[in-house]
């Protein structure tokens, strides 16, 4: 074997070496022991096993410190498989002090095991107690999972009753707590963003406002005098359908929003972005622009000056620059 | 309003430019002497056998003279003699200020490049194109208007662009042309040697290492020399006059001169990327993978070249260089005259139609109707766009299934057929819009204004 020797390994040669009993038993300690992936020592699983192997081994020299492998064949994953594992350690008859060394990982593992239910293992050992099958080490065996296995389940109910009820609520009540901080947290955030949405003061200019006299607004002019502070442009022409008419334009190029720049030579508003072009009515004639320009609210108000109101649009294309709402005739006033 | 074409500090800055193309050149003369041979000289001087490198010399001394020029002749820039002429500039200006001829050119350009390639794609040819261009950049920049437009801090990442743009084409067909050659041999190709392959580390690592540092230190300067481009508060009522796109997207503005801004901004970007991710799974030509070739893939790489090289680097280069004030088109060594006149007037189709074709008023909705009779109503006035439109997304693909693309269609199968298809037209539906606003005036085929769909 050119294998690393491992702890199973020394562990086996030990006992080959250490132990008086035949050359079967140690031959097959030393096979179980070259297993190389030997369960971990420690786990109910192990400690079953030990227990198992010493019984199956008829050894009583008590050499319960060494970690046989063979729990792979077993492989015990549930209580019951631990139980049943007890249980065919009694068909063996181990020592009184493997017995003992074992008691109190046993009682480990029963307490473990209690909760699931394992009293029909437990009635069957007292059953074979009763019938006198089993000696008296054995007996002490079977006896020791019995006694916590009818504990366990007492004194932890004395003290979840006692301690566990005082931390639940105290632990509900945090949580509660927690959670409704959050939540008016949340509704605070969310009420203070409302009102965000609703200032004291608006500092953008009011949609209505007065713009002077229409005698300001000349025939055939167009007054960028608005178009910095207020987005418009006024037109007074009589190009559109014939008539005298003083109405604002909204300065958004009907194609993809920018600014267009008035320019005076070529008596045309022309778009700096995609080039779009609009006559002094408004009408587009070049570029991509789709429409014309948007009229907004104009009339006079009652002291004579002319008022827009920002607030409304007038399109041409759906005929809403018939709308009275939308112009000032210039021959009216 | 009068600039000064020349000024002494610009003289003198394109002292050093013509000193760099110099020191370039002296080094490629060497390369020239070792590695290009003899050509004869014409019989009228004496047929001599002469080193190729000697032409190169020769050129390099008249960089030599024009640096000493420059170097020492800054002191009176009015009575400088070394600007462009005139009569050139002119010329210049009126082959590239209308964007008809500009796309014309640059789709002539793209055949160049791909009809020509066994001879452009050389050592030799490459360093003549290279030189061409620094020497062209150099005199213009003589020009103040051809200063203003590519020595704005916003525009010079654009003319370093149109080099590195260059150069990779350049290169892709000197690759491409060499595997063509071994190809057709019988040899595989070139990548297929494994002389290419280099070690991860030390070989790649130290070079990325050193491109890194090379190339931060490269930031570093050009965040110093160049003053970033920044401009007054923005206003919601006021807009810059040009207002120019960021410049990878002036192509998309471009497109937005010719297409509704849905189609223009959504549907035709959307669909680039989307279409990108579909070339493979088009694509049905296994050749050409992993390395260099043409002629195996040469559907497949002239569509993709015709997308980039006209239709998004030209438009970039358009939008960039030539679109001034009013998004009116300018020539590099134009002014950009705010008041600058072109006269357009744009058409829709539906009134080509109803007014010109039929001589009739166009049908109206009915602004007092109901819903579906003014829709109804629109729809009529636009059936002959809509048809239109319809018929060159739906029909046009079974035409072309049955005629050019025969084989296509056949390899392909319905659904990749008509993807493929799709693709090929709606990449085609921008230049074709282009040709019809140039020809027609067309505005829209299909004008909606009403619903904003306009197509």
């Amino acid at each position: 074997m050119a294998k690393k020797p491992n702890k199973d390994d020394i562990l086996s040669k030990i006992r080959k070496q250490g132990s008086g009993t035949s050359g079967g038993d140690a031959s097959a300690a030393d096979a179980a022991a070259e297993k190389p992936k030997a369960a971990p020592a420690g786990g109910p699983a192990d400690i079953m096993a030990k227990i198992r192997a010493q019984g199956a081994s008829g050894s009583s020299s008590g050499a319960a410190e060494e970690k046989p492998a063979a729990a792979k064949k077993a492989a015990p994953k549930s209580p019951a498989d631990i139980m049943a594992a007890i249980r065919s350690q009694g068909g063996g008859d181990a020592g009184a002090s493997a017995a003992k060394s074992a008691d109190a990982p046993v009682k480990k593992a029963a307490a473990a095991a209690a909760p699931a239910g394992d009293l029909p293992p437990v009635d069957e050992m007292l059953r074979q107690m009763k019938a006198g099958k089993v000696s008296g080490g054995e007996a002490a065996v079977a006896a020791a999972p019995a006694k916590p296995a009818l504990k366990v389940p007492v004194r932890p109910a004395k003290k979840s009753a006692a301690a566990g009820a005082s931390t639940r609520r105290g632990f509900v009540s945090w949580f509660a707590a927690a959670w409704v901080l959050l939540t008016v947290t949340s509704a605070t955030w969310v009420l203070g963003l409302a009102r965000f949405m609703f200032p004291n003061v608006i500092v953008e200019p009011p949609s209505q406002f007065k713009i002077g006299s229409p005698s300001d607004y000349p025939l055939g002019t167009v007054s960028t005098k608005w178009t910095a502070a207020r987005g418009i442009w006024v037109v007074h022409t009589d190009q559109y359908k014939g008539k005298s008419l003083i109405y604002a334009l909204a300065s958004v190029c009907t194609h993809l929003g920018c600014t267009p720049s008035w320019l005076e030579g070529e008596q045309k508003f022309k778009c700096p972005c995609h080039g779009s072009g609009f006559y002094m009515t408004g009408i587009n004639f070049e570029g991509p622009a789709p429409r014309p320009l948007e009229r907004v609210g104009l009339a006079v108000a009652p002291d004579g000056m002319l008022e827009v109101d920002k607030s409304v649009k007038f399109q041409e294309e759906k005929g809403q620059w018939e709308d009275a709402k939308s112009f000032v005739d210039a021959s009216l006033v | 309003m009068h600039h000064p074409n020349l000024t002494s500090s610009v003289i003198f800055g394109l002292g050093f430019l013509y000193l760099v193309q110099l020191v370039m050149n002296f080094f490629w003369t060497i390369r020239s002497l070792k590695n290009d041979g003899h050509c004869r000289l014409p019989s009228l001087f004496g047929g001599a056998e002469v080193p190729v490198a000697m032409w190169w010399g020769l050129y390099t001394a008249v960089l030599a003279m024009l640096t000493i020029a420059h170097f020492t002749g800054y002191s009176s820039p009015d009575s400088f003699l070394i600007v462009l002429p005139d009569w050139f500039k002119g010329l210049v200006d009126v082959a590239v200020s209308d964007p008809k001829w500009f796309f014309t050119e640059t789709v002539l350009v793209f055949g160049a490049i791909i009809l020509l390639r066994r001879q452009l794609a050389t050592d030799t040819a490459g360093w003549i194109l290279l030189n061409a261009s620094t020497v062209f950049l150099s005199l213009s920049l003589t020009d103040w208007d051809f200063r203003q437009i590519v020595g704005k801090p916003d525009n010079v990442p654009i003319v370093g662009m149109l080099f590195i743009v260059g150069f990779f084409t350049w290169l892709s067909f000197k690759k491409a042309n060499e595997n063509d050659s071994r190809l057709e041999q019988g040899l595989g190709p070139l990548e297929g040697e494994d002389n290419e392959k280099v070690l991860v580390w030390p070989d790649l690592v130290y070079t990325e290492l050193i491109v890194m540092i090379g190339l931060t230190a490269f930031l570093f300067f050009w965040g110093v020399c160049l003053e970033a481009p920044l401009e007054e508060p923005a206003s919601s009522v006021k807009t810059p006059n040009p207002s120019k796109a960021p410049w990878y997207f002036l192509g998309l503005q471009e497109m937005l001169v010719y297409y509704d801004p849905w189609l223009a901004g959504v549907v035709f970007p959307s669909t680039i990327l989307g279409g990108m991710m579909a070339l493979p799974y088009i694509d049905f030509n296994k050749k050409g993978n992993g390395y260099y070739t043409f002629n195996e893939r040469k559907f497949a790489i002239s569509v993709f070249l015709f997308g980039f090289l006209p239709l998004w680097v030209g438009m970039i280069v358009l939008g960039t260089f030539l679109r001034g004030p009013n998004w009116n088109m300018f020539g590099i060594y134009e002014y950009w005259d705010v008041h600058k006149l072109e006269a357009l007037n744009n058409v829709n189709l539906s009134e080509y139609f109803w007014l010109y074709g039929l001589g009739v008023s166009m049908p109206v909705p009915d602004a007092n109707g109901s819903f579906m009779s003014q829709v109804g109503t629109i729809v009529w006035r636009e059936s002959p766009g809509i048809v239109l439109t319809l018929g060159y997304l739906f029909l046009l693909p079974s035409v072309m299934a049955m005629t050019i693309f025969r084989n296509f269609a056949f390899r392909m199968g319905f659904f990749r057929f008509m993807v493929f298809a799709n693709l090929v037209l709606l990449m085609a539906a921008l230049p074709a819009k282009m040709v019809l606003r140039w020809l027609f005036n067309l505005k829209y085929l299909v004008a909606i204004p009403e619903y904003f769909i306009n197509i």
